[in-house]
């Protein structure tokens, strides 16, 4: 299937959804291709479709309001898909979208594209971090909210962050037993007063992490802050594990204790835009320590260094749900005008009424950034033998060797070393490397860069290239 | 493990369709709407596999499809993401495959 439309969005969560919703009321036709099975992104995650909807009434109206604006639109849902490349189209100045889902593989032709791909867990590496059992705090709320099972019995929290709070409260009502919650960030109170104007007014998401503390306060759940998880022990799954308390640069400076008894692990720290079409596309990129780490660089209209392509929510920085909304509103508002629905004047009023607003939400998330920072300290967790590289198994020595050989930025690391190459293509541990690199080589995050994408940016069936290298682009069913 | 559908403290909810899977050939309890993770852990499996170079456990760690640590074989077929891919009566699951 060959297809040409307006406007093309990728990711279906809060931006997508908004800008979506935003550029079809101008009468644009949108395409919103999502890789999840039922639209709303993790932040409006909804429950599988054969669980009981109705029994959904604890569900939030906003969330509800929100996805039905998106049913009750003309705007054209793909879920189950994947755009697995962007390339230059034919005609100049369009664009050429790589489908793959249970319609057959595809190709999208537009002149816009948004792109809201979301954001997934960082990680910090320590010894046995790779054993199962060590879970994200994404997957563990997935788990826990979505699927409604349990990813074990004793569990043991490690990060920072509201996130963090979040999941523990939930585990909890869920009917795990939370051992202990270790806060990397420590005397929080003090810390936050300089921070008070940025955070007044946000009484919403104030109260909601209030909620989850009474939880947490009720059932006594030992809550340390300034302390990590330091190291995983067990043989095929995780049954042990080391905490110590760090200092403000996130180094241990206490004796280990050991938990016993366990068999999960959840880590929260914070979360790292998913950037990795942009990068395919060759878009600009700059370092926002704050935003989570490379992120797209953007103008007022959200638009990226590529014509056309613009870049949304948490994906293109890291700035919360509000955030997302807002930008996703605005490149609605700037594909408008450039698809020539709407004047410039018009899309350049609307804008700047967003900006405000935009400012405000943007202050709370970069608050929130310099009270739960994760401090270069904590990548010294790892030893030698730790894996960094999960899917290559390129451990901490083989980066070190690398580094030794001269290994100037990641992408020499991953020349010489391997990592990155494997299925999730650096995802997980691109940012480690980073952050290694620039701690061996005295050099900044931003001197040592960010790998390179190659499409296709998820493994794919080779029969799937084939089919387009044939011409016919149609019939294959997904695995 | 799964948790009950009328926990007080939880929304309540209703799971899909009782079906049955197998895993590693032994017939098992899933429900639709279950990804084949989950109904890996309700059985108490949290290793799905081991490298093919180091030898070490792997299972589920980022839960949303980045990470591809829990990989599977599923109906004859390998490398296949237990955090991504629903159950379907019959399927068969296979854990720890060498490769």
């Amino acid at each position: 299937m060959n297809k040409n439309v307006e406007l093309v969005i990728v990711g279906a969560g809060p931006a997508g959804i908004e800008a979506a919703i935003t550029a079809s009321e101008f009468g644009i036709e949108v395409s919103l291709v999502d890789l999840a099975p039922r639209p709303g992104g993790q932040y409006f995650q909804q429950p599988p479709e054969a669980f009981q909807e109705d029994a959904y009434v604890g569900s939030k109206p906003r969330e509800r309001q929100f996805l039905q604006r998106l049913s009750s639109s003309k705007i054209e849902l793909r879920s189950n898909t994947l755009v697995w490349g962007i390339f230059e189209g034919s005609k100049p100045g369009s664009w050429c979208l790589k489908l793959h889902g249970p319609l057959a593989p595809a190709q999208l032709n537009a002149r816009a594209v948004i792109l809201a791909p979301g954001a997934y867990d960082c990680a910090i590496p320590f010894p046995g971090w790779d054993l199962p059992g060590v879970i994200t705090a994404g997957a563990a709320l997935r788990m826990v909210k979505n699927q409604r099972v349990l990813p074990g019995k004793r569990v043991l929290l490690s990060g920072t962050g509201p996130l963090q709070m979040q999941t523990a409260a939930y585990l909890l009502q869920a009917g795990a037993e939370v051992v202990t919650v270790c806060e990397n960030a420590r005397s929080l109170l003090l810390r936050g007063v300089p921070h008070l104007p940025s955070v007044w007014g946000q009484w919403e998401k104030l109260k909601e992490g209030f909620d989850f503390l009474k939880v947490l306060v009720q059932a006594r759940v030992p809550y340390r802050m300034g302390w990590a998880v330091t190291a995983a022990h067990g043989k095929d799954r995780v049954t042990q594990a080391r905490i110590q308390k760090i200092d403000n640069t996130g180094f241990p400076i206490s004796q280990p204790e050991i938990i016993e008894d366990i068999d999960v692990v959840v880590l929260g720290y914070g979360l790292t835009p998913s950037t990795e079409l942009f990068r395919q596309l060759g878009c600009e990129m700059e370092f926002s320590r704050l935003g989570g780490g490379f992120v797209p660089q953007r103008n007022q209209r959200m638009q990226t260094s590529c014509a056309g392509i613009y870049g949304v929510g948490d994906g293109a920085r890291i700035g919360g749900v509000e955030t997302a909304i807002i930008e996703g509103r605005i490149a609605g508002y700037a594909s408008a005008a450039q698809l020539g629905h709407l004047s410039k004047e018009a899309a350049d009023k609307l804008i700047s009424r967003q900006k405000p607003a935009l400012c405000r939400q943007m202050r709370f998330a970069k608050t929130l950034a310099k009270l739960f920072p994760v401090p270069a300290g904590m990548f010294s967790f790892a030893d030698q033998d730790t894996v960094i590289c999960r899917c290559e198994q390129v451990t901490l020595g083989e980066v070190k060797r690398a580094i030794s050989f001269g290994a100037q930025t990641v992408t020499d690391v991953k020349n010489i070393a391997r990592m990155g190459m494997g299925n999730c293509q650096s995802r997980t541990c691109g940012t480690i490397v980073a952050h290694i690199l620039a701690a061996e080589t005295g050099k900044t995050r931003e001197d040592v860069h960010c790998l390179n994408i190659r499409p296709p940016i998820h493994p794919l069936p080779l029969i799937v290239i084939e089919e387009f290298d044939n011409g016919s682009v149609k019939g294959v069913e997904r695995q | 493990m799964r948790i009950p559908e009328n926990t007080s403290a939880m929304s309540p909810f209703q799971r899909g369709n009782r079906i049955e899977v197998l895993v590693n050939g032994r017939s098992v309890e899933a429900f639709e709407g279950e990804l084949v993770s989950t109904v890996l852990h309700a059985e108490g499996i949290s290793t799905f596999g081991h490298k093919a170079t180091t030898g070490r456990a792997s299972g589920l760690y980022c839960g949303m499809g980045v990470c591809y640590e829990c990989l599977v074989t599923i109906n004859g077929e390998n490398n296949i993401r237990a955090c991504q891919t629903f159950v379907e009566s019959n399927m068969s699951i296979q854990t720890s495959v060498e490769l």
